[in-house]
């Protein structure tokens, strides 16, 4: 097994360029999905890979429950630099799962008191709310998916507008984007390395519901001016950068996407452009994340099978 | 289980607020919580509407006066205005707001606001050629 099994916690970085590149150089649809895919893959292995280090740190343990065949020298041989590794993944490990458990049930409790919050209003898909705060969202789930905006924010954008709004949300909702969201943040507890991909994720999957809600109301413009009225209206809470080194945020980036050329629909680009390199560089990545993970695991367990004297 | 044991169907907070505060939109002027009672059907305890009024008035949802020796309740604001204050709650209690509900626009960065006029300028500028 050797430094294989080292591999899949390190191997989430060959996803950074693609990352980077796949807001201008890929469909947004495509782009949710592939560093979706990409991003699942990778913190399922990486968190397997911890799992078997961490098997072979706990049989160290004196008083531990595991078979004493499993601390054998043999089985420790396995990994290199077991001592240090082995213990390292322990606490590593209980980090992961206890993040993990933290990120799904907020997800879960938020869904539900938000739902629970509109308990008395019509069962309307929309649910407008009167409230001098502006802001608008989807909300899956429940009793059916709903749309939740408030007056403030209605009030301040024309009726093209307004309906771009509702496309927008709308799409959230069709193509259920709260599944990508859930996912890449998940992974991205289960390996830090994987953190610029549930960045980027949240990024194309505003994009898409753009895209798509231009396509609805069949102007990209009008799209990109509730963007910008809705952000401008919005602007209490300023998001925490350095001022000098502040890229442009999420909000101008999509306006201006919007106001220049649709995205190309094809999905893959090729092998030859910076982007193509960055996919496929990602995608290989993920494909020898997902081998050396299996052949650790496979490995390990014909290891610890020879070790237990049954 | 316990849910068998307190009736056929045991409601949550937010449907019983919900159905106190449409009955006492039914009265013709401020009423009594054992009003409000006899309007529900007498479905609810007197002490349970006592308690939801209170939890209302709590919210801004509806006022108070005395009258005599109880109070006499008056709505101030319809279910709409009541799913406000609640949705309020929800999302001031997520510290990170984008990270369960994707929301339609996020914070604007130092330059952003700039940058957006600009980018909106210019739109508006196209559209009047």
């Amino acid at each position: 097994m050797g430094w294989f099994v080292f591999l899949p916690l390190v191997l989430p970085l060959t996803a950074w360029p693609i990352a980077r590149l796949a807001e201008q150089h890929l469909h947004p649809r495509a782009a949710t999905r592939l560093l979706t895919g990409v991003a699942a893959v990778m913190a399922i292995c990486s968190t397997v890979c911890l799992a078997l280090v961490m098997v072979v740190g706990t049989a160290q343990l004196p008083g531990n429950p595991l078979p004493d065949g499993w601390s054998d020298p043999e089985v420790r041989a396995a990994v290199p630099y077991d001592e240090v590794a082995g213990k390292a993944a322990i606490p590593a490990l209980c980090v992961v799962l206890v993040a993990c458990g933290r990120t799904l049930w907020r997800h879960v409790t938020v869904r539900r008191r938000a739902h629970r919050a509109l308990t008395g209003m019509p069962g309307t898909e929309v649910a407008v709310l009167p409230d001098e705060a502006p802001y608008a969202y989807a909300l899956p789930g429940g009793r059916r998916d709903r749309v939740v905006v408030t007056t403030a924010l209605l009030d301040c954008l024309e009726p093209a507008e307004r309906r771009a709004l509702f496309a927008h949300e709308r799409a959230h909702l069709a193509a259920r984007h709260h599944r990508f969201l859930l996912a890449v943040r998940l992974a991205a507890r289960a390996n830090p390395f994987l953190r610029p991909l549930s960045t980027a994720v949240a990024y194309t999957a505003e994009r898409w519901a753009d895209e798509d809600a231009a396509r609805t109301v069949g102007s990209r413009r009008i799209v990109a001016r509730a963007i910008g009225k809705a952000a401008l209206v919005s602007r209490g809470t300023p998001v925490a950068t350095l001022a000098g080194f502040a890229a442009p945020g999420p909000v101008p980036r999509r306006v201006a996407a919007l106001l220049g050329p649709a995205p190309a629909g094809r999905s893959w680009p090729s092998v030859f452009t910076t982007a193509g390199l960055a996919a496929w560089g990602a995608a290989a990545g993920t494909a020898v994340s997902a081998m050396s993970s299996a052949n650790s695991a496979v490995t390990m367990y014909f290891i610890l099978h020879a070790a237990t004297p049954f | 289980m316990t849910d068998h044991r307190q009736g056929p169907r045991r409601r949550g907070h937010g449907e019983l607020e919900a159905l106190v505060l449409s009955a006492l939109h039914g009265a013709e002027g401020p009423a009594t919580a054992g009003w409000v009672q006899e309007r529900l059907g007498g479905e609810l305890a007197y002490t349970t509407v006592i308690t939801i009024l209170t939890r209302l008035l709590a919210k801004g949802a509806v006022t108070r006066e005395r009258a005599g020796r109880s109070f006499a309740w008056t709505p101030a604001s319809d279910q709409a205005g009541l799913a406000a204050h609640k949705m309020r709650k929800v999302l001031d209690a997520e510290s990170d707001r984008g990270a369960v509900l994707a929301s339609f626009v996020t914070g604007l960065g130092p330059d952003d606001e700039r940058l957006l006029r600009e980018l909106l300028g210019q739109s508006r500028a196209e559209r009047a050629d």
